[in-house]
């Protein structure tokens, strides 16, 4: 579905996106990932054809972004940052504005229209100011205006950005119901959206892609070192005893109240000591709160590989 | 042509649903129409050499309400746009940015009509109520709406470049009208301490909007300022076109 290669935008004197490749298949839910500032809208107005690549091009459904823009905005529903609306339009109005723009016949369009509606649960808002709108009907405009002439590719620039969390988990239902009818490509900074929706990340920072893969291989390529945490009634003592404990490297403890500590093992990537632990606490006598083991989340893995770069990188400071 | 269609009509609507459109015709028509009422006063006390038209269209007073109107019309096109961020949405529509520029433009040209059209139902009603023949021929009525229709949509291609120019509606307003200030004065500058006939004079009077008008105004249909206004917009129009294409430029 999209093809880029070598895509590159040079500002003056700055690089935003620094030839970077990648490919989404036909049906793919694919994240787009990383920090502020690292070439994600830059990319995607790229694609869109709404800013041109300084170096390298990029395929969209075979037509070129460049050559072809006209034939690659038909097959393509995009969201901008921050969803833009006319304020002084009623929904269903813009909405079918947008729709005949998009090529849709007048009569096609109600149709189309009620559809998008539909599948945002728009109707009822469908006589409304946009102005008068709260933030989450407005970004299900967008979404709605994004997909009204059901185009094979939907581009959707930080989707859930200034959402409350019960319309941040509605969107992300939405979106992964629209990835059974249309390719999808979404770009966010928050990981959990990535993980839960998507099939396969792109990590992005600086202009360049750190990683592309599925969210498991990622975590499971990044495993940092595992993490247990043991609150028990111990006395001070019991640290050694637990970091004595086969495949424990380092214990913490931390005082609370009453004479409860809390002490958290780092272990190894494989071993899994709660077992070792629970003996131990039983044979001491401990009284055992909680015991529990962190799992690594695609947050340390993204942490981890953004931290990896950081200390050499010249590049950004020149010129 | 579709979307050219789709995008006229909208912009159309957006002016004409907004308060600030009736506000404007409102002032320019009432404006006008006391400009009327004196002219005709002034012409019983004394006589007139000149015909009505030529004397309304001729006054300082009609150029000052004329000129303010095009900053108001122009300034919202595309700053707003750039202010609110739809200007994204819209050029990632599969529709070409010569579309869309036309569109506007044209949408700017007959909001400008239809402003300007109440101060030429003056003439007709005029007669209607008075039942008397007013100073001037049918031919100097359509040769000064000839002349303010393509001054105005000189001026209109002037606003528009400035609103591609810059995301503040206000900065576009003052850019037009500094601009549409100087395109007026310029014609001035024919009498400016030189002799009546010298090559710089007659160079000046090219420009002369004053001029002009003084020649539509008497029914003279002269093609070198039809020439000269169609050229100047498809210029302004065109380097809108490419403001809006630079964000495209491979460095």
């Amino acid at each position: 579905m999209i093809e880029a290669r070598h895509l590159t935008k040079r500002y003056a004197g700055r690089t935003a996106v620094d030839r970077i490749s990648f490919e989404v298949g036909k049906g793919e839910i694919v994240g787009f990932l990383g920090p502020n500032g690292a070439g994600k809208s830059t990319t995607l107005r790229m694609l869109t054809c709404f800013l041109s690549a300084t170096e390298g091009t990029a395929t969209v459904a075979g037509y070129d972004i460049y050559e072809d823009s006209v034939e690659v905005r038909r097959r393509i529903g995009y969201m901008p940052e921050n969803v833009p609306l006319y304020p002084d339009m009623r929904v269903g109005e813009y909405l079918r504005f947008r729709a005949r723009l998009k090529g849709i016949g007048h009569r096609a369009s109600r149709g189309a229209v009620g559809e998008a509606m539909e599948t945002c649960s728009l109707t009822a808002v469908e006589r409304k100011m946009i102005s008068t709108l709260s933030k989450g009907y407005r970004q299900r405009v967008g979404l709605a205006d994004a997909l009204v002439h059901k185009p094979e590719l939907l581009i959707l620039d930080e989707p859930t950005n200034g959402l409350d969390p019960g319309q941040i988990r509605q969107s992300r239902n939405l979106i992964r119901e629209l990835g059974e009818r249309h390719t999808i490509l979404i770009s966010t900074h928050i990981l959990s959206e990535v993980e839960m929706t998507c099939g396969r990340v792109i990590i992005i920072d600086r202009g360049t892609i750190k990683a592309s893969d599925s969210p498991r291989n990622l975590i499971r390529r990044l495993r940092r070192p595992g993490a247990v945490l043991l609150e028990a009634k111990a006395p001070a003592t019991a640290a050694a005893r637990l970091a004595a404990i086969a495949g424990v490297k380092e214990v913490n403890p931390s005082e609370d109240r009453d004479g409860w500590t809390s002490f958290s093992l780092t272990t190894d990537p494989q071993s899994d000591v709660r077992e070792a632990v629970h003996e131990l606490a039983l044979k001491e006598g401990w009284k055992v709160r909680e015991l529990s083991s962190r799992a690594a989340s695609l947050e340390d893995a993204f942490v981890d590989l953004l931290k990896e770069e950081t200390p050499s990188d010249p590049v950004e400071s020149k010129t | 042509m579709r979307p050219f269609s789709i995008l006229f009509f909208k912009e159309l609507r957006s002016f004409f649903l907004s308060p600030m459109a009736y506000v404007i015709m409102a002032l320019f028509t009432f404006l006008n129409g006391w400009l009327f009422v004196s002219m005709v006063r002034a012409m019983q006390l004394q006589a007139s050499q000149r015909s009505l038209i030529h004397n309304l269209f001729g006054s300082g007073w009609f150029w000052m309400g004329f000129l303010i109107l095009f900053p108001l019309i122009t300034m919202r096109l595309f700053a707003d746009e750039r202010k609110m961020g739809t200007i994204e949405g819209l050029l990632t529509a599969p529709v070409r940015t010569a579309e869309v520029v036309l569109a506007k433009y044209a949408a700017a040209v007959a909001v400008y009509l239809v402003l300007l059209l109440p101060v030429f139902a003056f003439f007709p009603l005029f007669r209607l109520v008075t039942g008397e023949a007013a100073a001037f021929q049918p031919g100097a009525v359509w040769g000064s709406l000839l002349g303010l229709s393509l001054i105005g949509a000189f001026h209109v291609s002037i606003g528009t470049l400035a609103s591609s120019l810059t995301a503040n509606p206000l900065i576009a307003a003052m850019l037009t009208f500094v601009f549409v200030m100087l395109h007026y004065f310029l014609g001035f500058l024919q009498n400016f301490g030189m002799v009546t006939g010298s090559v710089w004079s007659d160079a000046m009077s090219y420009f002369s909007t004053t001029e002009h008008m003084n020649v539509l105004a008497e029914g003279l249909i002269d093609s070198r300022p039809i020439v000269y206004y169609l050229t100047f917009s498809v210029l302004l129009l065109s380097m809108t076109h490419q403001v809006l294409e630079s964000r495209k430029w491979r460095a």
